[in-house]
């Protein structure tokens, strides 16, 4: 059987078993599993201009787990791309603000660079303890997530604050108009441009460059490399810092294309859910251009969901945890019915 | 074989398979209570595996075992435990977080509840009986390692054993530590254990044991031999097998087939590393590789040979000396460079080091290139799969495709795709660690085969192998390894005797 085939077809097996044991909870909590669904695909993709909405969640989401692909694949497991998403966005906020009045086309890619070196370096110091001491960067960089919302929260209340906001929420002065890249209301071409070609570059690097094909062997086999006589310091370092730097793109993009500003506390759970995405493509990054549609649409769905059927929105955070259930335990039997698929050569 | 009621253990025509391969065969021993028996052999001589078949770890596919003239069921550790047969194993298996009473109690634990304070108060005495120098409060990781073996020996009688196994137990430990150990073995023994001890130094068990067990290739040679009347040579005959020298003389060994050139492909001057964390640290060493040339590397595992390799691959830190290859100075030199300059490399483990079993063929074929380029340079994968393809159909690898994973491989064709890696035409020294281990015939044969053609095109080779037999067929040199240092060089006619006694530190 084909690998890409038994990859699909298992990523849809995962999300299928989630939606059952969900719309069970549902049941159980006496709302009808049926209209939940009804309304939640209304939502993702069927309903004027629902396409717009999961491709305006998609793209940031996309950004941002292919460069969880990337540490991934090199055997980092890299779960701090909340942080580093957040400290891209501020980086490119503080560039913004510092810029404030010059001419676009100095300042968006300022903010863009800006905002890449913020995610690498919220991503370096996690690779270098993990590199040069062997500290575990599932808890350093699981940390820095934390660290990363507070500073969020005090770069808002403080230095960015919007002196004339008088919301509940603290959150920076809005961004000039010229700077925007899109709005909360259409979709923007730009933003989906970046993302896309963000995606065939890192294919390119992933599929086309040494680092690639040596990240992937030292993420399968890390002594085989060694012996192979690299020492796994550039390697690794380079997964970190690609890895960080994306999710600090993708901050940058929330901030100058639909939020327009930053808010403390601001998608809460993005990292996470890019990181669900890269497990549901099975650390591809074609797979992750759909699996990123997918809970693009779960995301925009999440907005529609109360509006139409009354029913929480938080449904959709269920259903994501469920498919993460799914994906992270592993069931003996799943992999011998896919172990089936690969044929053995034994000669 | 007599019945007594003296004999604590029988076993009678035990044989023991992994897969086609006979570990143990028609092994039948009997031991006498109260003594202190040794077992000896080579590397894959079967030690081992008689140890854990005698502690019920293992299940012999055919053959008899009596404990205390009681049928054995055979691979039942509760059984043999509840006879009083216990195995102290070659690497320790105690957690390290755990205090010494927590471990203690973990071997034991039947389900009682305790107080900390109780536990250590309690095996705190059991330590104390048996003279073990160590606070039960102390932690596993914080003790030296002699202490730990004694802790495990300890845990091992916790449950009155009356027949204890130690498996190696001084591989691990310096000459005046085992000698503490010695004298708490005759203990035991005086009070009553019998005790089998897996050795490899013959001096050693001269020193201790009663009586001897000898095993060469799965097979008994000879059980039990008192050791009043045998000395180093004849039990280092015994062990290595007349036949082996015998062969070996009458073999035509073909003389290196080209004049040696004067260019040396590997010279180490006055070598010493810091200890490595997978062998014993070199002193002093001093070993030149003609181009053309194979030295072959004799000695009992563990006693440097693995840091040798590490040290030419600057994978451990280097204390003092220097590395040449073909003449130009590399102690400074990164692994990679070294590399560049003609360094390959055929790891130990082939499955662990030297391929990487999740990937694809083609990845783990192209990696040696790879490296050697800029980390983030553009790559061709069609062009090197179809050069992979071409070289693995050179090397008469069988597969089906170069996108196939290398774990999908048997061994003999995996060993293949490492060497036509390693042995290109840029190669000018050639380490090849135990390249034939768990081959079959036929792979071994061609693993040979290639080694040979490298070093008759000017290679010199590094070969290290734990096969006597291997070593003398393929080497043009030998050099002997025991404890970090060279100990002895030979030319052929190799005499088996003098290189068996150097590698157990024999005086001869």
């Amino acid at each position: 059987m084909n690998m890409q085939f038994i990859t699909i077809f298992r990523a849809l097996l995962f999300i299928l078993l989630a939606l059952a044991l969900c719309s069970v909870i549902f049941v159980i909590a006496g709302f009808s599993a049926v209209e939940l669904f009804e309304s939640i695909i209304d939502g993702a993709f069927l309903r004027n201009g629902a396409m717009k909405h999961a491709l305006r969640w998609a793209a940031p989401l996309f950004i941002t787990s292919i460069g969880v692909i990337i540490s991934f694949r090199a055997g980092y497991f890299n779960i701090g791309a909340q942080g580093q998403f957040y400290i891209g966005a501020i980086f490119a906020a503080f560039t913004a603000e510092w810029l404030n009045g010059a001419p676009a086309f100095v300042v968006i890619p300022a903010c863009f660079i800006a905002g890449a070196t913020g995610g690498a370096l919220w991503a370096l110091w996690p690779g270098l303890l993990r590199l040069k001491s062997g500290a575990d960067e599932v808890i350093t960089t699981l940390m820095g997530n934390f660290l990363a919302s507070l500073i969020l929260i005090y770069v808002t209340g403080g230095p960015l604050k919007d002196p004339s906001g008088s919301g509940q929420q603290a959150s920076s002065r809005p961004l000039d108009e010229a700077y925007r890249l899109g709005n909360s209301y259409e979709l923007s071409p730009t933003i989906i441009m970046i993302a896309l070609s963000l995606g065939l570059f890192m294919w390119v690097i992933a599929n086309r460059t040494t680092f690639g094909v040596v990240s992937g062997l030292a993420g399968r086999n890390a002594t085989m490399v060694e012996w192979q006589g690299t020492k796994l310091l550039r390697v690794g370092l380079a997964s970190f810092l690609i890895s960080g730097g994306l999710a600090g793109i993708a901050g940058t993009v929330e901030l100058m294309g639909p939020n327009g500003r930053l808010a403390a506390g601001f998608l809460p759970a993005h990292g996470f859910t890019a990181i669900l995405i890269a497990l549901v493509a099975n650390l591809s990054i074609a797979g992750a251009a759909i699996a990123a549609l997918f809970f693009g649409g779960l995301a925009s769905a999440a907005l529609y969901i109360p509006v139409m059927s009354g029913l929480p929105a938080s449904a959709i955070e269920i259903i994501n945890a469920a498919i993460a259930l799914f994906i992270t335990a592993k069931s003996k039997f799943l992999d011998k019915l896919f172990s089936l698929g690969r044929a053995k050569w034994k000669k | 074989m007599v019945k007594s009621d003296n004999n604590i253990f029988e076993c009678n025509n035990i044989t023991v398979s992994f897969g086609s391969v006979h570990a143990l065969q028609n092994v039948s021993v009997a031991f006498e209570r109260g003594k202190i028996h040794a077992v000896v052999g080579q590397n894959g001589a079967g030690k081992t595996t008689f140890a854990r078949v005698v502690a019920g770890l293992i299940q012999p596919s055919t053959g008899k075992i009596l404990v205390n003239n009681k049928q054995m069921l055979g691979g039942d550790v509760k059984q043999a435990r509840a006879a009083g047969v216990e195995l102290v194993h070659q690497s320790f298996a105690l957690p390290p977080s755990f205090t010494v009473a927590e471990a203690m109690q973990f071997g034991a634990s039947n389900g009682k509840i305790y107080s900390r304070r109780g536990l250590e108060k309690f095996w705190q005495k059991h330590l104390d009986n048996l003279g073990v120098n160590v606070k039960s409060k102390q932690k596993i990781k914080d003790l030296p390692v002699e202490t730990l073996q004694a802790v495990e020996i300890a845990r091992a009688l916790i449950s009155d054993a009356k027949f204890l196994i130690l498996d190696e137990p001084t591989a691990v430990l310096s000459p005046e530590t085992t000698d503490k150990l010695f004298e708490r073995v005759r203990q035991l023994k005086q009070s009553g254990v019998t005790i089998i001890l897996v050795l490899h130094k013959l001096k050693e068990v001269l020193k201790i044991a009663d009586t001897v067990t000898v095993l060469r290739g799965g097979k008994l040679v000879q059980s039990p031999i008192s050791c009043e009347n045998i000395d180093v040579k004849k039990l280092s005959a015994m062990i290595i097998g007349e036949n082996a020298s015998q062969n070996l003389a009458n073999s035509n060994r073909a003389a290196p087939s080209v004049a040696i050139k004067p260019d040396t492909a590997l010279d180490i001057k006055q070598l010493s590393t810091i200890k490595d964390v997978e062998g014993a640290a070199l002193t002093d060493v001093n070993l030149t590789i003609a181009a053309g040339e194979i030295v072959g590397v004799a000695g009992i595992e563990g006693n440097g040979q693995r840091t040798l390799v590490r040290a030419i691959a600057d994978m451990v830190g280097i204390k003092s000396g220097e590395i040449y290859l073909n003449d130009q100075n590399m102690t400074q030199m990164s692994h990679l460079e070294r590399r560049s300059n003609g360094l390959r490399i055929i790891p130990f483990e082939r499955n662990v080091e030297g391929l990487s079993l999740s990937s694809p063929l083609w990845e783990n074929w192209s990696i040696r290139n790879y490296l050697q380029r800029p980390i983030f340079s553009l790559i061709k994968p069609k062009e090197d799969r179809k050069a992979c393809n071409t070289n693995l159909k050179k090397w008469n690898v069988h597969y089906s495709n170069v996108d196939q994973l290398a774990g999908s491989l048997s061994g003999g064709n995996a060993q293949k795709v490492i060497l036509s890696r390693e042995m290109d035409d840029e190669a000018k020294l050639i380490i090849a660690a135990q390249p034939t281990r768990g081959l079959d015939i036929g792979a071994t044969d061609f693993v040979w085969k290639s080694l040979r053609k490298a070093r008759d095109n000017g290679c010199g080779i590094l070969f290290i192998s734990s096969d006597l037999d291997e070593l003398f067929d393929i080497s043009d040199r030998v050099i002997v390894f025991l404890s970090g240092q060279l100990v002895g060089e030979f030319m052929p006619p190799f005499d088996i005797k003098k290189i068996g006694a150097a590698m157990i530190e024999a005086d001869l």
